[in-house]
């Protein structure tokens, strides 16, 4: 991995995570599309197309509603693909081993963005406070210079998500990634099938639908038949 | 001189700064920075001095609604606004109007776009992704972002031109039944791709097709632990354990 790989991720992980509250939200914050970029320009979007498909499958159900703050689902993406390329590259792990490695090195350490997330959110506080003194003044051509400056707040936070998890990440598939390897190697597609599956468990516990298990379970149960028969 | 009407360019401007409505966004007052950053252009035009400085503390006030819904929501304020300074009157005014139609809106917009549109365009992609199609990620785009983008730029016009009666054609448009059909239809393609994904484990596998009618009761174990309120992350090492151990076994 050379400083490069290591920029170009970093600047996907500050504007996918913009994306993911402050500006625009086209969502290009969520895992499907964040994980594939970092893999575009790292060089294998291939590797995270996985990293999303799981990842997305994994927090589909997890929504943005009020002042709660879900988990920071774009830097798992984003530092996830990182992890993955840097154990298939760098530690030799093969696919898809290296990517439900990185996924379980990236998804606890990604915790950490919810404090700085809650973190630039409290700093946003002082902004109100600022447009307050500034229209008690009577410079109402101040508001969107304030308002501007909650945008570094949010891009800091991604930014140092990112950080949190790629550091520690890096030092952590460096030393467990030759040991675990072979033995995540030997359950792959076992595993490969447990995350969609607890994703859905996730959808299906939290969904706000009448009769979704009858839904799901019957779709399940028609479409394996149907792939049976043919 | 007073502007007493808004034009076609102060609408567009305040409609591209809905794109960064939650760039300010605080615990204290959520998107109320952000909101009077929309509502500036606009209130420059139709005021002037003391007026202008009072109407903007007016609007630093709580606000917080669907981020998606606030165009429409927006648009009503500069509508009503432009009414006040006026000197028309209303039974509501801009104030009272987006302090009582934030919250219904906001439910209305977290049930559809993020309950129900972003699950079916994302489960929608992820059958291509299964397929290790790297332009999935496009048709994820491309499906959730047709319809919030053209939500989103009509919103904040048409709550400026209906005026109060946004609220009626929104209630007319019975937004909360369509989030709950969108959200049936994640769920029944979310069965499909799921038994699509044991399908091929269990081909790789050269175990029996049967055996995935396996899955379902092991789901619905799952989801009483996730109702029963153990985290996803929990979940998902305590499946990666058993199913290291189980190979271990075998």
């Amino acid at each position: 991995m050379t400083a490069v790989d290591f920029f170009l991720s970093a600047l996907v992980a500050v504007v996918c995570g913009l994306d993911r509250t402050a500006a625009c939200q086209f969502m290009l914050a969520r895992p499907i599309v964040a994980a594939p970029l970092a893999g575009l320009v790292l060089g294998d979007p291939l590797i995270g197309l996985q990293i999303g498909f799981l990842l997305e499958l994994l927090w589909i159900g997890r929504l943005p509603v009020g002042a709660a703050i879900p988990p920071d689902d774009t830097q798992v993406a984003v530092a996830g693909t990182l992890l993955a390329i840097f154990l298939g590259r760098e530690i030799d792990v093969a696919l898809p081993t290296a990517t439900l490695l990185a996924l379980l090195i990236a998804m606890p350490l990604g915790k950490m963005g919810q404090l700085f997330e809650r973190a630039a959110r409290h700093r946003n506080d002082r902004l109100i406070r600022q447009a307050q003194a500034a229209l008690a003044a009577g410079r109402t051509d101040q508001m969107e210079k304030i308002h501007r400056r909650g945008l570094l707040g949010f891009g800091g936070a991604s930014l140092a998500t990112f950080a949190c998890i790629v550091l520690p990440g890096m030092g952590l598939a460096a030393a467990s990634g030759p040991s675990l390897g072979p033995v995540f190697g030997k359950v792959a597609t076992w595993l490969w099938l447990a995350f969609p599956l607890a994703g859905t468990a996730v959808v299906l516990g939290t969904i706000n639908v009448k009769r979704s298990v009858t839904l799901f379970g019957t779709s399940f149960t028609g479409a394996l038949l149907m792939l049976w028969l043919s | 001189m007073t502007i007493r009407k808004l034009t076609r360019m102060q609408l567009g401007q305040a409609t591209l700064r809905s794109f960064f409505l939650q760039g300010s966004w605080s615990f204290e007052r959520m998107q109320s920075l952000g909101a009077l950053t929309v509502l500036a252009p606009g209130l420059r035009a139709l005021y002037r001095g003391d007026a202008r400085a009072r109407a903007f503390r007016r609007h630093l006030t709580y606000f917080n609604t669907h981020p998606y819904m606030a165009g429409l929501v927006l648009g009503t304020v500069l509508r009503l606004e432009e009414k006040e300074s006026r000197g028309e009157e209303s039974y509501l005014d801009a104030v009272e109007f987006r302090e009582m139609i934030m919250a219904p809106y906001a439910a209305i917009g977290d049930a559809l776009f993020w309950g129900g549109l972003r699950p079916l365009a994302a489960v929608i992609a992820l059958f291509f992704a299964a397929k290790e199609l790297v332009w999935a990620p496009l048709i994820f785009l491309g499906i959730f972002n047709v319809p919030h983008l053209a939500f989103r730029c009509i919103g904040l016009p048409a709550g400026y031109f209906r005026g109060l009666k946004m609220i009626d054609f929104i209630q007319r448009r019975r937004l909360p039944d369509l989030a709950i059909r969108l959200k049936e239809g994640a769920l029944i393609l979310l069965g499909a791709l799921c038994a699509y994904l044991v399908f091929l484990g269990l081909g790789q596998e050269k175990v029996a097709t049967a055996w995935g009618l396996v899955v379902p009761p092991a789901i619905l174990v799952m989801t009483w632990l996730v109702r029963k309120g153990i985290s996803p992350l929990l979940l998902i090492f305590t499946v990666t354990a058993l199913v290291v151990a189980f190979g271990q076994l075998i």
